[in-house]
């Protein structure tokens, strides 16, 4: 189920219910052919309906459809426990058929995957096959905020330690903040608001003294919130966030780079057993990147062009473990067990 | 761009030409409505594919009429049968189910429809009058502010208790208790879940809604019929004569209809609350500045309007954050989102200037489903209130059959069946003992977000408890939390002494 362009008046109105479903039922074009797909895809998204990783997946099947002979995506949300609800669910009750898809933000998603030790194992359970984007962790302020550079906020964090506002405690964004407040010796108590908009808001309404998100969110609040530095070697959105520093440059700090990283998942036993229809997923997810209306639909959804990254399995795989063994150092500051 | 008659006169005529679309909305949203478990994000889920080929004013027509009448009819079965077909309409149940046993269903019905749609159309139109106002409102209501309003909520427990304490005060810790299991709100470390994946997003709500109140009816029900148990009232046949008394109660009671909706507003325009908050705050409020809070709980006409009213006022203050600052005030808000982003329009300040007949034709549409409403819902009362005439051999199979779907459809996990069955027992055994079970869902309900706006305020102040009284507005709310408890005993107690005397 993704976006389509065609536009429905009073006429086609009643119509276009009985022709969406049928289009979905309709086997076409070469992959059809081929033998796979030969239904709908199910995916689940361990976020919910309406986030960022919901309108990112539709996006991207727009164009990934067209390559998988039409066949439609249809999503289903299982937010919940940082994730943990919708991978364990993905991997032990969804037949591992290439058919059954996850859609998930890897970064968030494998530091609870380190925290809580779920009922799978990644990535003998679940592999990442296509990243979709890297949404750098940023901090901000509201525009009139009394800090106007980064260097402000970590020279009054050493006098008392500052509220910041995150979307979860189990976070790269969070974890950024935690290695700033190490390495400059400065205290920043972080307040998890259990998503993006609850987070802005509470930027917004000075709940909190600074934020720490995803950059990509913060680019379309521009004139209420403000950029000071993002986690990262280089700020790609740095037209969108008044060339907002990297923390690393400021500070000549070695903090990794803290980015969100929406990607596409499949059972590793489906990528064993299907072998074949795994070579057509990722051949045709890869293809997307070149389809401009890929990159049409994202900046509509609010996603920028610049932060559009494809990333093979090899390359997901190496990210996702690096955020395990950094969620692993900072599990006493991330996680309830002491 | 100036918001004068000529534009709004002009944004009238384009949504009224919207017909075709807000008539199959409101028909939709009245069905999705009426069937616990079946909610207005979800439905709009499935229609992506239909809203995102619509043209953008018609699409969006079409999801504000499914929204707002999903909000008004979820009152018709907590009327007729006691089971409220959302969470927002749990508070109806209070009075409203009282009614239809004092043989007013038609009535009740009125009363809900009518505050409801001047609840809805109150707000809506006042929104366009003070939208920026309210956008900054839902920016100066912070957590500690939330706590506050939250308890408003909570002390209701304390006021359905006030037959037998004991046994209200058991029943909503034993609700609190379990709204307690699940996911902790700052780690997100599971906890009383025993393992169950299932419970790892706290006790879902559709299935204990289902549980508590349909299905321990349907208990009642067959024991009333089979086990020789009280028998039913007897009901009447439906008239119109009944359908004009509902009028004439509404009517009478227009003040409620106008403060309440204004109450589920200024709630609603905070990001995350939702629409039970607000039916159970305006049922508190109402029943606290009544000269005869004792008539709330037995078929009192006021203890329909002000959740309805206050449930639908949430509709407009829902909306508010969405297109004011780009922030959904809730999941169906969060949906509607994704269509107008993908039809290329910026949410945020900068609507008001780049697409005003989006940014005020919203308000201005629901406005109209309103309207429309009025002719398609007023004659239904008499029609619908002959659910209570249908013989319990029929009615008992049917609610079970659609409520044990509805328990599946929300989640698709076979769990909550087998849960809502569970909270089913519980709810009957709490009906045949004297507990109510409102008590025991406001605890389910209210305890989650009360606990998570509590911790957010603790750790906003360091771990210093006084944070909660840190702010002038929390403050004022806190006076006025203290005087809303105390004054009902100090009223009681003088009409005690008055009666010794």
């Amino acid at each position: 189920m993704g976006f389509t362009n065609r536009m429905i008046g009073r006429r086609a109105f009643g119509a276009g219910a009985a022709v969406a479903a049928l289009g979905a039922a309709l086997p076409r074009g070469a992959s059809a052919q081929s033998g796979f797909p030969t239904r709908n895809f199910r995916v689940v998204i361990p976020t919910g309906q309406g986030g960022g990783a919901d309108r990112l997946a539709r996006a991207f099947d727009d164009a990934w459809s067209k390559l998988l002979g039409g066949r439609q995506f249809e999503y289903e949300f299982f937010p919940g426990a940082a994730g943990q609800v919708g991978y364990e669910l993905y991997v032990n009750r969804r037949d591992p058929d290439a058919y059954n898809l996850l859609f998930g933000n890897m970064g968030p998603e494998m530091i609870m995957y380190a925290l809580q030790r779920p009922r799978f194992r990644f990535p003998e359970d679940i592999s990442y096959f296509c990243r979709t984007d890297i949404d750098d962790s940023a901090i901000f302020v509201k525009n009139d905020s009394p800090f106007r550079r980064v260097e402000d906020i970590v020279a009054e964090a050493k006098r008392r330690p500052l509220n910041v506002a995150v979307s979860r405690i189990p976070h790269p964004a969070s974890i950024g903040m935690l290695a700033l407040g190490e390495a400059q010796g400065a205290r920043f108590n972080l307040i998890p608001y259990g998503g993006g908009s609850p987070t802005l808001v509470a930027v917004m309404n000075s709940e909190a003294d600074i934020g720490a998100l995803p950059v990509s969110g913060l680019t379309l609040q521009r004139g209420r919130l403000k950029v000071l530095g993002v986690f990262a070697r280089e700020n790609v959105l740095a037209d969108l966030t008044e060339n907002a520093p990297t923390i690393n440059q400021v500070f000549g700090t070695r903090i990794p780079d803290l980015y969100s990283s929406r990607a596409w998942a499949i059972h590793t036993r489906a990528i064993e057993r299907f072998s074949d229809r795994f070579q057509i997923l990722e051949d045709t997810a890869k293809k997307v990147f070149d389809d401009p209306l890929f990159k049409e639909s994202m900046e509509k959804v609010g996603q920028p062009a610049q932060t559009l990254r494809f990333g093979d399995r090899a390359t997901c795989t190496e990210y996702a473990l690096a955020m395990i063994e950094l969620a692993n150092r900072y599990r006493q500051q991330l996680s309830a067990q002491r | 761009m100036e918001l004068d008659l000529a534009t709004i006169a002009d944004l009238f005529g384009r949504s009224f030409s919207l017909w075709w679309a807000i008539i199959p909305g409101i028909a939709l949203g009245l069905a999705v409505g009426v069937l616990p478990g079946f909610s207005p994000q979800n439905t709009l889920i499935i229609l992506l594919p239909v809203t995102l080929a619509m043209d953008v004013e018609a699409a969006l027509a079409f999801m504000i009429s499914l929204y707002c009448a999903n909000h008004l009819s979820g009152g018709i079965p907590a009327i007729l049968v006691n089971i409220p077909g959302s969470a927002g309409a749990a508070a109806t149940c209070i009075d409203g189910y009282q009614m239809t046993k004092k043989g007013q269903a038609q009535q009740a019905l009125m009363l809900s429809f009518i505050a409801s749609v001047a609840g809805g159309l109150i707000t809506s139109v006042a929104v366009l009058g003070v939208l920026p106002f309210l956008a900054e409102l839902g920016l100066i209501l912070r957590s500690v502010e939330m706590v506050v309003i939250i308890l408003f909520g909570l002390t209701l427990i304390a006021v359905l208790a006030a037959k037998d304490m004991l046994k209200g005060l058991i029943g909503g810790a034993f609700g609190l208790m379990l709204g307690a299991i699940g996911t902790d709100q700052v780690y997100s470390t599971p906890r009383a879940t025993f393992g169950f994946l299932e419970l790892y997003d706290g006790l879902p709500l559709v299935p204990v809604l289902i549980g508590l109140f349909a299905i321990s009816e349907c208990l009642v029900m067959l024991e009333e019929k089979f086990g020789g148990g009280s028998k039913p009232a007897t009901q009447q046949r439906p008239q119109w004569a009944d359908t004009l008394d509902g009028i004439r109660l509404s009517l009478r009671y227009w003040w409620q209809i106008v403060w309440t909706a204004f109450l589920g507003l200024a709630i609603g325009v905070i990001p995350g609350a939702g629409a039970y908050i607000a039916s159970f705050v305006a049922y508190q409020q109402s029943r606290l500045f009544s000269k005869t809070p004792e008539k709330y709980g037995t078929g009192f006409a006021p203890g329909v309007i002000a959740p309805e009213s206050a449930n639908n006022g949430v509709t407009s203050g829902t909306l508010v954050p969405t297109m004011a600052i780009g922030i959904p005030g809730g999941s169906t808000a969060a949906v509607m989102m994704i269509v107008l982003q993908y039809q290329g329009i910026t949410l945020g300040p900068r609507l008001f200037q780049d697409s005003p007949n989006i940014a005020y034709g919203v308000f201005v549409m629901m406005t109209v489903a309103y309207i429309f409403m009025i002719p398609l819902i007023l004659p239904m009362a008499r029609y619908a209130s002959k659910v209570v005439t249908v013989p319990v051999h029929v009615i008992v199979p049917l609610i079970l059959g659609l409520t044990v779907i509805g328990a599946f459809a929300d989640r698709e996990y076979m769990f909550d069946m087998a849960l809502a069955l569970g909270f089913g027992v519980i709810g009957y055994i709490a009906v045949k003992t004297n507990y109510h079970v409102t008590s025991i869902l406001i605890g389910v309900l209210l305890g989650p977000i009360f606990e998570r706006y509590l911790l957010r305020s603790l750790r906003i102040g360091q771990g210093d408890i006084m944070v909660l009284f840190s702010s002038p507005i929390a403050n004022a709310l806190w006076v006025l939390l203290v005087i809303s408890v105390v004054l009902p005993i100090w009223r009681e107690r003088r009409l005690a002494r008055r009666a010794a005397a």
